[in-house]
């Protein structure tokens, strides 16, 4: 798929921040942190946790359920339980426009 | 094709518009209204709910529904499991609508009721309202059990009286059409001694991709009495399917129970067997085969209420792009329970690493002689099973077609009706891709 959507402004999610949007019937996560933007799947690879309600620490999210971290900018897991990276989307910010490919 | 829709989604409007316009006993109508109430007062379900903690239904925007709407286009899908079967008697309903109905003298003759649930409330609602969202699927379990008891529309009765053998199946073809809404709620009474097949299919039109279908199916088999329920589900890839189904099973009554899973987007389904007559007995069948994003979550409950049950459940998965499913199974027995013959498994056969199947057995006994297991399996196709097939001749992607078909005989094997085997075979081979 190689359409871009746009899904949220850049001025709406403080730096660092998160938030969770939809994306062509599809729930992911965008990450604001340190001036750049990126953006996984909302899914934990443990056992299917919404990681946009975890917790950012610098550039790892810890899933709510179990305390997963994934590095917001690549997908992959940082700590047990995880053992299987997120999926990760290509991201193009457009003024204030924040775009998202879906992998 | 020309409709007309009562108002837009499920709000208090509506709700007063589409009471207004029915003519129910008040019985029926007392109910409908507590469970509208308990739809108000609750909450979406959230992942932070137990039995909703794999099931994500943030993207279900309910307000985008509207009420079944009033149809004249009876245009069907073709039914597949009842394809050059004699039947006993047949109900098509489209849209939540019933559009024809089908009974065979003799059955008629004999006191057999099937047709349109909504009719035979009004006409024989002595009768039904013990069984009616009663004693079987609870109106107020969840927010969706609540939304079908206050608005389910159309539907299908079938009544078998005492002693009475149906030896041909009845069938029930449901379909949708883009965007539609789904009510239809299932009633089957059987009385002592009596015998019947219901063959079951949901399909959406061709072409016909989104929608809402949320449901309920109700099964009350007397003592002695012997049923075969067989629902095939190929809902279009966008719909929403969410359904309550409770059989509740007296004394020496028997059940097969087989389900297809194959179609909708997301499928939430409790499927609940009560054992509640001694020496009851029930055997349940899945089959599911998924792909694309397609979520299917089925929880089953095998309920041992009474001494001396027999309760039997296979389940088989297969997973192929990024789907998912989950299967959360419970057999539970109660105090009475003594001599209960409880079993359970699952397997799930995954074609693609991207898939995820969730598996979760469990057991909740409180009686001390019983007998129950259950299992549970994952795993992919056996490199040494397509060797073996390779050493007789096969190419690679032969012997993996064939080593999914027969991932699901097992289940095949215990269907005893021929054209529902071969209907199921079908769907399932549409399904399976040339995998590498």
């Amino acid at each position: 798929m190689d359409t871009f959507f746009p899904v949220a402004r850049l001025s709406e999610i403080p730096d660092p921040g998160k938030q969770v949007v939809e994306c062509d019937e599809q729930l992911v996560v965008l990450f604001h942190v340190d001036g750049k933007v990126y953006c996984l799947d909302d899914v934990c690879t443990h056992d299917g946790g919404p990681l946009g309600e975890g917790t950012l620490d610098g550039c790892a999210i810890i899933c709510p359920r179990h305390g997963a971290r994934f590095d917001i900018r690549t997908g992959k897991p940082l700590s047990m339980p995880a053992t299987q990276p997120t999926r990760q989307h290509e991201v193009r910010v457009d003024g204030d426009q924040i775009l998202v490919k879906l992998a | 094709m020309s409709q007309s829709t009562l108002t837009t989604g499920f709000n208090q409007e509506s709700f007063d518009a589409f009471i207004a316009l029915r003519d129910e006993p008040t019985w029926l109508t007392d109910l409908r209204n507590r469970a509208w109430k308990h739809y108000c007062n609750t909450p979406m379900p959230s992942q932070q709910d137990e039995e909703w903690m794999r099931t994500d239904i943030r993207l279900l925007h309910l307000d985008r529904f509207s009420l079944p709407a009033e149809t004249d286009d009876a245009t069907l899908p073709t039914a597949v499991l009842s394809e050059g079967v004699t039947l006993s008697g047949m109900l098509a309903m489209k849209d939540s609508r019933v559009v024809a109905t089908e009974l065979d003298a003799r059955a008629a003759a004999q006191g057999v009721l099937f047709g349109n649930l909504e009719t035979m409330v009004r006409e024989h609602g002595d009768l039904l309202r013990p069984h009616l969202l009663s004693r079987a699927v609870d109106p107020l379990h969840d927010k969706f059990s609540a939304l079908h008891a206050a608005f389910w529309t159309g539907g299908t009765l079938l009544y078998v009286p005492r002693g009475v053998v149906l030896k041909d199946p009845l069938c029930t073809l449901t379909a949708l059409s883009e965007g539609q809404v789904d009510l239809g709620h299932t009633l089957v009474v059987l009385e002592d001694d009596a015998e019947a097949t219901l063959l079951s299919e949901s399909h959406s039109l061709p072409g016909c991709e989104s929608g809402l279908h949320c449901g309920a199916v109700e099964m009350l088999l007397a003592p002695e009495s012997r049923f075969r329920y067989v629902n095939l589900q190929e809902w279009g890839r966008g719909v929403w399917h969410f359904s309550h189904q409770k059989a509740l099973l007296d004394r020496d009554a028997s059940l097969q129970w087989t389900i297809g899973a194959l179609g909708s987007r997301l499928a939430k389904v409790n499927q609940h067997v009560g054992l509640v007559g001694e020496g009851a007995d029930a055997q349940v069948n899945g089959i599911m085969f998924s792909e694309g994003r397609q979520h299917l979550c089925y929880h089953t409950l095998q309920h041992h209420e009474a001494p001396g049950c027999h309760s039997d459940l296979l389940y088989k998965s297969a997973l192929q792009d990024d789907s998912r499913i989950v299967w959360r199974g419970m057999i539970k027995v109660d105090p009475l329970g003594q001599k209960t013959n409880g079993y359970q498994r699952n397997d799930n056969l995954i074609l693609d690493p991207r898939a995820r199947a969730d598996s979760i057995p469990g057991l909740e006994i409180e009686a001390d002689d019983v007998r129950c297991t259950h299992g549970a399996t994952s795993g992919r196709v056996d490199d040494e099973m397509i060797y073996y097939c390779r050493t007789r001749g096969l190419t690679r992607k032969e012997a993996v077609r064939l080593i999914v078909s027969g991932f699901f005989q097992q289940v095949s094997d215990r269907i005893p009706l021929e054209n529902v085997r071969t209907a199921l075979g079908d769907a399932i081979g549409r399904r399976i891709r040339e995998y590498e």
